[in-house]
């Protein structure tokens, strides 16, 4: 399990906030002789070594790793009993063990190279004061300035099988390219990175110009021959975003930022489906924003004229509709009716709450009412 | 080849209060085209997914030939999908989409080569090998697809409304090109529809669920003539069958059904087991299929017990028949299929005659076929 992944949960049990916190060896040694306990192995409180703890009564602090003049150190709010102390401490070391029996030679240059560039944009995330630079030692010599088409892929069923990453690079690499980059952030999660040339690829010399794609339709189209392939050919249903090229070193966190919000946009506004757009999302990403309290308020509102708009038919009626662009005819057919009983259904709903939704404003109420209902239910 | 088993399949997504797929029990022979028909939201599409090992399954075992597959990954599974929202590899020309699942698995150079023209020749695309999927038409990529399935030579093909997203001709073109191509291939397939005519016309056999339920699995021929409930005898057959509720009553010894507009005779033979169900006296619903409705002199005269007046409320010519809308047969407006050279037309009036050795009679609460039960 990767540190991060150890991090999350224990937050939740302690339900207090924790994080990883670097010291120089003398700030360390400094924040000790002012803690009101401390404690070290052998008592000596020179020799600074892992699982050294110290605590006043705001925050303790455990000794994580020692580098050269640097102390990684466990920060959590408020005080911990002594056993509670020792279990953190016993669980930390634990993990760093199982983590370094895999022995360096074991991980493949590309993968650690990913492990670290993943270590430090986590950090990041986690930061107040993130850098959104990558730092030059994490460029690989400068590849990570050119532009490159950003994934996000997060796996659900894995069939009890932990998900290998040389497995999944042999396999990106086979169907994208050579030179992608694929980085682990969390368990089950991967950033992928693919050259922009893919764009290109995408095109055809048997089509007019007239033909030609947006840089938006052609994400979509790689995305979803992408997701198609991972479902079929790897370890079977997943969520993937995709975003505009962007430069890796200059871009990194706020494009994971994006991609995650989109996935997780996706997932609550629009269950069931796998592929997740950040341009198609952006009313999702405005409503989600609207505090919770008053987003309930409004669709309470909505929902006490009728209850017809969330019944399962007229759903589906709304939602074909406005994917359809509102245009009647399509929706009839692809609803498998009538276009009588579609305008008959559109007309019942017109009668019941006042809203006719082939008039553009009452169209856009109506989608607003549909996704607030949405978030609110997954709520 | 293999066969495909489904046994006690249950599919229940976290914090729902009801299963998606309650109990499904399937026997697929090897080399079957079976179909899964139902409304939008009966699970057929979920069923399928989970034969895939797209959606996790909640209870029961899956088995693809003697192996049981559950925790096994779809591409494990020796399947090869072609689902409705397929989508080609954009960057690979027609060629590169066919060959890379086999190049995954390392397939040598020239066996791949044999088996990719093999399928596009099949398919008829050998012309567009070279072209990316942007320049192809949706039968063409529908084709590209197809030929991605094929060239895997699965034990199992599994198409969740393949031809959804074409027009209406096409679509009768593929469908038989699928039907002829899996024959050829002589592989298991399980296809999921919406389209009750696709699924008489393709399927050895047909599954028609609801609500998660499979409420009957039978040849088409049998779903057709002996539906087990109204919902299968209603979705199956197109116009759908008529429904007309009343009751069955003994009048000096003969069973009749009687309601608004119709007064008929019940044969002998099923009057009988209506006596020994203890339907008669009660409400029932009799379902009656647009061509079991007759005008013919010929009918008419040789059924008098059996005859209805009609108003011709619409007569849809088709030209080879008519469809005639009904009114003054019970409440509701009842569809017969006559000959296209009926003199019929809207606003007339007509007598038809009913056969009612084709009827088929529901009880009113539990909607079960009294016959077939």
């Amino acid at each position: 399990m990767s540190t991060t992944d150890w991090l999350t949960p224990l937050q939740h049990i302690l339900n207090c906030q924790v994080r990883f916190i670097t010291f120089s060896l003398s700030d360390w040694k400094g924040l000790v002789q002012q803690a009101d306990t401390s404690w070290a192995h052998d008592d000596n409180r020179d020799k600074v070594t892992e699982g050294n703890r110290a605590a006043n009564n705001e925050r303790t602090w455990i000794v994580v790793r020692v580098t050269g003049n640097s102390v990684e150190a466990l920060e959590i709010e408020g005080e911990l009993k002594q056993a509670e102390a020792e279990l953190i401490t016993w669980t930390l070391q634990w993990n760093q063990s199982q983590q370094q029996s895999v022995k360096p030679g074991a991980l493949s240059e590309s993968e650690s190279f990913a492990m670290k560039l993943s270590e430090w944009i986590q950090q990041q995330l986690e930061s107040e004061e993130p850098s959104y630079s990558i730092p030059d030692h994490l460029t690989a010599g400068g590849k990570l300035f050119a532009e490159m088409i950003p994934f996000l892929l997060v796996t659900e069923y894995t069939n009890g099988k932990q998900a290998s990453y040389l497995e999944l690079e042999k396999l990106l690499r086979s169907f994208l390219a050579e030179d992608i980059l694929l980085i682990p952030l969390k368990n089950q999660e991967w950033l992928i990175w693919g050259p922009v040339s893919l764009l290109k690829e995408a095109d055809s010399e048997f089509m007019d110009d007239e033909d030609e794609e947006t840089v938006e339709d052609s994400l979509s189209s790689i995305c979803l021959g992408l997701h198609e392939m991972l479902a079929s050919e790897w370890i079977g249903e997943c969520h993937l975003a995709v975003a505009h090229p962007v430069s890796p070193a200059k871009g990194i966190v706020e494009t994971t930022v994006l991609l995650r919000e989109t996935i997780n946009l996706g997932r609550k506004f629009h269950v069931g489906t796998s592929i997740h757009l950040p341009w198609m999302l952006q009313l999702e990403r405005l409503l989600n924003a609207i505090p919770e309290v008053q987003r309930s308020r409004y669709l309470e509102h909505a929902l006490k004229r009728t209850e017809l708009f969330v019944e399962a038919e007229m759903l589906a009626t709304l939602e074909t509709f406005f994917s359809l662009d509102c245009n009647v005819s399509e929706t009839a057919k692809k609803l498998y009716i009538h276009r009588n009983t579609l305008l008959y259904r559109l007309d019942k709903l017109k009668q019941e709450t006042g809203l006719d939704v082939r008039q553009f404003r009452d169209a856009v109420l109506v989608k607003i009412i549909l996704l607030l209902y949405k978030v609110t239910k997954r709520n | 080849m293999a066969g495909v088993r489904l046994e006690g399949i249950y599919k229940k997504y976290p914090g729902s209060d009801k299963a998606s797929v309650t109990d499904v029990n399937l026997d697929i022979k090897d080399k079957e085209f079976l179909v899964l028909v139902g409304p939008s939201g009966c699970g057929k599409s979920t069923t399928l997914r989970m034969i895939a090992g797209l959606e996790e399954i909640s209870e029961g075992k899956l088995y693809i030939g003697d192996r049981v597959v559950n925790d096994v990954a779809p591409k494990d599974r020796d399947i090869a999908m072609v689902f409705q929202s397929y989508a080609l590899y954009p960057h690979m020309n027609v060629y590169q989409n066919m060959a890379f699942g086999l190049k995954l698995r390392k397939f040598k150079k020239a066996d791949i080569d044999k088996r990719v023209r093999e399928a596009a020749k099949i398919l008829d695309i050998e012309h567009l090998l070279d072209r990316k999927p942007k320049a192809l038409s949706g039968g063409q990529r529908q084709r590209v697809a197809l030929g991605r399935a094929i060239v895997r030579e699965p034990q199992v093909f599994l198409m969740d409304e393949p031809l959804s997203n074409l027009d209406a001709k096409l679509r009768g073109q593929m469908r038989a090109e699928i039907s002829k191509l899996t024959k050829r291939l002589e592989t298991t397939t399980i296809y999921v529809t919406h389209d009750q005519i696709e699924a008489m016309t393709m399927g050895d056999r047909i599954v028609v669920m609801k609500d998660g339920f499979i409420q009957q699995t039978a040849s088409p021929e049998e779903l057709y003539n002996h539906p087990v409930n109204i919902f299968v005898a209603g979705f199956i057959g197109a116009p759908s069958m008529n429904f007309i509720t009343g009751t069955l009553s003994d009048q000096g010894g003969v069973v009749k059904f009687k309601t608004t507009g119709v007064d008929v005779v019940v044969p002998e033979g099923r009057a009988t087991a209506l006596r020994s169900k203890g339907y008669v006296g009660k409400e029932v619903i009799l379902g009656i299929r647009p061509e079991d409705l007759h005008e013919e002199p010929v009918f008419l005269e040789a059924s008098p017990n059996t005859i209805v007046n009609a108003h011709v409320e619409v007569a849809e010519n088709l030209g080879h028949e008519m469809y005639l809308y009904l009114n003054g047969i019970g409440a509701d407006t009842v569809i017969a299929r006559v000959d296209g050279r009926s003199t019929l037309r809207d606003g007339s009036s007509v007598k038809l005659a009913l056969d009612m050795n084709k009827v088929h009679l529901f009880d009113k609460e539990s909607e079960l076929n009294i016959f077939e039960n």
